[in-house]
């Protein structure tokens, strides 16, 4: 089985072998309503005691295995150029979705050091990657250019003339300060696309302040709203994830504006402010504050709008999410608890009766959930299809069958590192799946190929741009 | 304005979003906002869940979050369960670019209108299926909801407070709206690869992948160190130190956060104690998250003598990374907020009423979004869409509505 070997350089290899597969006619329809992943957990189980889909697999066992040679490049965005030359993640993380469907992604970064993304978590054996870069870094060729001198400049204006996207993410001034506005890039490439991100977006009075996804998280409403009532409002799970927000409305704009410059040919400026993405997410938090006044609070585990809606604590100290949003779902839970007369309507079978005795219900769960192990709950609520799901911490989500057999994890040959584990493209689409190439790339590593073979740049030219560390 | 209209970049584009409540219909409202023209399909009984979903109104006691999200949409009534209804969605497929929608596995294609019915009628469609664990893998039809997506995606468990209960990660839809994202990228996507081949194609989205996704170096650091991260209450101390959140002389809250050793240089003078960045005390990040409890209890000391907006004042002074943790009553009342236009007011038609609702996120430099209407009333288009589209008769609309078809 082909497919099962892990190949060294994976991707440009795996894409080969897909087209291959295909070629042998050995496809699965993704039509039939009840077809499981051609990956299905047991397979996996069988075939190999790792939890995890190669990238090798991944491309060749996708339930969306219907694959034609006429067409051998089946990358939606093949062709197109992206420039980040962002930092960290709001922003660089919507060229690594293009790059994942097709796009070739330079990363244009500081001769020395590069990006500090590099230096951000957990160290690997490579000097210049740390394990945030490697994964997040993804699809990526690097190519130094220092922007703070003149030739450094001009070498990225020339690059810029060649590219169909760019994404920045400077505070804004910045590429102004070093000649680099929109203004002049337009100028350079009136069919240009470039992504702004920042904490606060390129106007308004805050624009100038410097903003990350923490602080982002704050000022947008988010970090607010995350803890129990009237205690220490604590992070909203993760670190970053305004960032990873902010560039996937950054990535919606970028794919908005290629198809304005489609039909017009023009391109144009998108503009996000991290706070401004987190807080687009907040439901109806404005229009009720608006209306009626009314202040949302933190909610602890719960939710203002069911009950029981919470993480609950089982007998071998792990936790379970429990959402009964409706009475149906609150009759379910009574039922997988054995005591179908609490759904009835004297009792409190109706929300608002709920709603009203929340501590007393939250209690009743507590206790039920309390007396069983994690598994015991899980199985008796899904029994009676409740909506429940484990509170997985990463050693769970490892062991998990459904992570397994949706490929969510993938073992990818970093260069110098060996095999690491990351994160699988999402979204799954049935005819251009997207695909990891490479990880993080070495700084610099495409330098040379890039000036010589798009700029034109001579190679003595190249040795003096590096002696004099424009490049 | 028509001339804007035709100039948006979705012009021309038709989208059936037949899904409920936020994930899928959300990336309908981007694409409606960018200028696709949305017809929401509804059940003729109550339609959309979202309708009853957070606080009711004065508009046939529609909900908030329905006039603010299903922002931009027609509403069109149709029984899919119903053989004639699943006939009248057949002839609308025909004429339609993408379709969005959030069944659970296996319903659609009970009604006969799997994707292979569906990409039969029109090749060139887009299909945009969301669900709690996706079409494949053995808990594809498990019911799932934001909730149980935070906590199976592993972001639940990281938020709150070290050893304490869990909590929600600031909202409980979070997943919802993150879904609606990735989706809108996978059908933009789509539309790039139709122009070129003119093939359609679905997307198979997934509630608990999407926050799954944004795990930075989560689950490398797992694989490679067997490193289980564990909550972090209100900081997060691993690689950068102080970054949490501290509280200030008013009871009110605010967020610092020193990545580097240039920005907590900064905070020490914005404190009045720049020596505190000097290499012998705690000027190298290494030695502040070596001592992070002593760091952040230094901060947290200083926060707490002085009111938010005096600690703002002064780490802005010094260009600290540095914000307040605004409740909504802050969001209201603030220039930034107003400068972006990141709130709006929209009339509700008919009622004299206005609603506040958030602005379109990204702007776009020469094609900005657009909220044309609000939430629209339950089967408000249906006839109109019927004839423009359909070409049917009043006749047949009227004995279609007697049969509750639509």
């Amino acid at each position: 089985m082909t497919k099962r070997t892990r190949s060294a350089s994976a991707a440009s290899q795996t894409i080969a072998e897909t087209e291959q597969t295909g070629g042998s006619g050995e496809t699965t329809s993704p039509l039939a309503p009840d077809s499981t992943s051609v990956g299905s957990g047991d397979q996996e189980a069988s075939a190999t005691p790792v939890a995890f889909s190669t990238v090798d697999t991944f491309a060749a066992e996708a339930p969306f295995a219907e694959r034609s040679s006429e067409n051998p490049d089946r990358m939606p965005l093949s062709g197109i150029r992206v420039i980040d030359v962002g930092n960290f993640l709001a922003g660089p993380y919507a060229a690594s979705i293009l790059g994942e469907f097709g796009a070739e992604v330079l990363k244009v970064e500081h001769p020395i050091g590069g990006d500090p993304m590099r230096r951000f978590g957990t160290p690997t054996t490579r000097h210049d990657a740390t394990l945030a870069w490697l994964s997040e870094a993804r699809n990526r060729k690097s190519v130094t250019i220092d922007l703070r001198q003149r030739e450094g400049v001009e070498l990225f204006l020339k690059l810029v003339a060649k590219s169909d996207v760019l994404i920045e993410n400077f505070r804004p001034g910045t590429m102004e300060e070093w000649g680099l506005g929109w203004d002049v890039l337009r100028e350079a490439n009136p069919s240009l696309v470039m992504l702004r991100v920042s904490g606060y977006g390129q106007t308004g009075p805050y624009r100038r302040r410097s903003g990350f996804a923490h602080i982002a998280h704050a000022f947008g409403g988010l970090s607010y709203l995350s803890g129990f009532p009237g205690e220490t409002p604590v992070l909203p799970g993760t670190a970053p994830l305004g960032d990873y927000i902010a560039s996937l409305f950054g990535a919606i704009g970028i794919l908005l504006a290629l198809r304005h410059r489609e039909k017009t040919g023009r391109g144009q400026m998108i503009d996000v402010g991290i706070y401004e993405a987190v807080f687009r997410l907040l439901d109806e938090i404005a229009p009720a504050y608006g209306l009626f006044g009314k202040i949302r609070e933190r909610e602890g585990a719960g939710s203002f709008i069911a009950v029981p809606h919470g993480h609950f604590r089982t007998k071998d100290d792990k936790w379970v999410a429990i959402a009964c949003t409706t009475d149906k779902m609150f009759e379910r839970l009574a039922e997988a608890m054995e005591r179908p007369e609490l759904a009835s309507p004297e009792l409190y079978g109706d929300q608002r009766k709920r709603l009203a005795a929340r501590d007393t219900v939250n209690q009743i769960t507590i206790e039920w959930v309390g007396s069983l192990t994690r598994d015991e709950v899980m199985r008796r609520c899904l029994e009676k299809e409740v909506p429940v799901g484990p509170l997985n911490s990463i050693a769970d989500i490892f062991e998990d069958e459904h992570f397994r057999a949706r490929g969510n994890l993938v073992c990818v040959e970093a260069e110098g590192v060996g095999e690491v584990v990351v994160p699988n493209v999402v979204p799954t689409l049935s005819e251009t799946p997207g695909r990891i190439t490479n990880l993080g790339p070495p700084l610099g590593n495409a330098t040379y190929e890039v000036l010589r073979e798009l700029l034109n740049i001579s190679a003595d030219e190249i040795k003096r741009l590096r002696s004099r560390k424009i490049i | 304005m028509d001339g804007h209209e035709s100039n948006l970049p979705l012009a021309g584009i038709r989208v059936i979003d037949a899904a409920t409540v936020i994930a899928a219909p959300f990336c309908a409202t981007l694409l409606g906002e960018f200028g696709a023209d949305v017809l929401k399909v509804e059940h003729p009984l109550g339609g959309d869940a979202l309708r009853r979903f957070g606080t009711p109104t004065f508009r046939d006691g529609d909900t908030l979050t329905w006039l603010s999200e299903a922002r931009n949409k027609r509403s069109v009534t149709l029984n899919l369960q119903h053989p004639d209804g699943a006939r009248i969605f057949k002839e609308l497929i025909a004429k339609t670019d993408v379709l969005c929608e959030n069944f659970r596995p296996g319903t659609l294609e009970k009604w006969g209108l799997g994707w292979d019915v569906l990409s039969q009628i029109n090749p060139r469609l887009i299909m945009l299926r969301v669900t709690g664990y996706g079409q494949t893998g053995p808990y594809k039809d498990r019911p799932g909801f934001a909730r149980i997506a935070h906590a199976v995606g592993g972001i639940s468990y990281l938020a709150g407070m070290p050893k304490g209960t869990p909590v929600t990660p600031g909202s409980t839809t979070l997943a919802d709206y993150m879904t609606g994202l990735y989706g809108c990228i996978g059908v933009l996507i789509a539309l790039h690869y139709r122009e070129k081949t003119g093939r359609g194609q679905y997307i198979d989205a997934a509630l608990y992948e999407s926050v799954f996704r944004c795990s930075d170096e989560l689950v490398p650091a797992y694989g490679m160190y067997k490193k289980v991260r564990e909550r972090h209450g209100p900081h997060h101390n691993d690689f950068a130190c102080p970054h949490g959140h501290f509280q200030t002389k008013d009871g009110k809250w605010v967020a610092i956060s020193c990545a580097t050793d240039k920005l907590f240089a900064r905070l020490a003078k914005a404190m009045g104690r720049p020596e505190l960045a000097s290499s012998s005390i705690y000027g190298d990040q290494k030695v502040r998250l070596q001592h992070a409890n002593d760091v952040n209890e230094i901060v947290r000391d200083w926060c707490s003598s002085l009111t938010r907006a005096e600690v703002l004042e002064r780490c802005y002074a010094t260009a600290t990374p540095a914000a307040p943790l605004n409740d909504i009553a802050d969001i209201f009342g603030d220039r930034q907020f107003h400068a972006r236009r990141n709130l709006v007011a929209i009339d509700v038609d008919n009622t004299g009423e206005t609603i506040i609702v958030p602005n379109i996120v990204p702007k776009l430099s020469e094609t900005p979004g657009r909220i044309k209407s609000l939430g629209p009333r339950l089967g408000e288009h249906t006839e109109e869409v019927l004839k423009d589209l359909l070409g049917m008769s009043d006749a047949e609309i009227s004995e279609l509505r007697a049969r509750r078809v639509i």
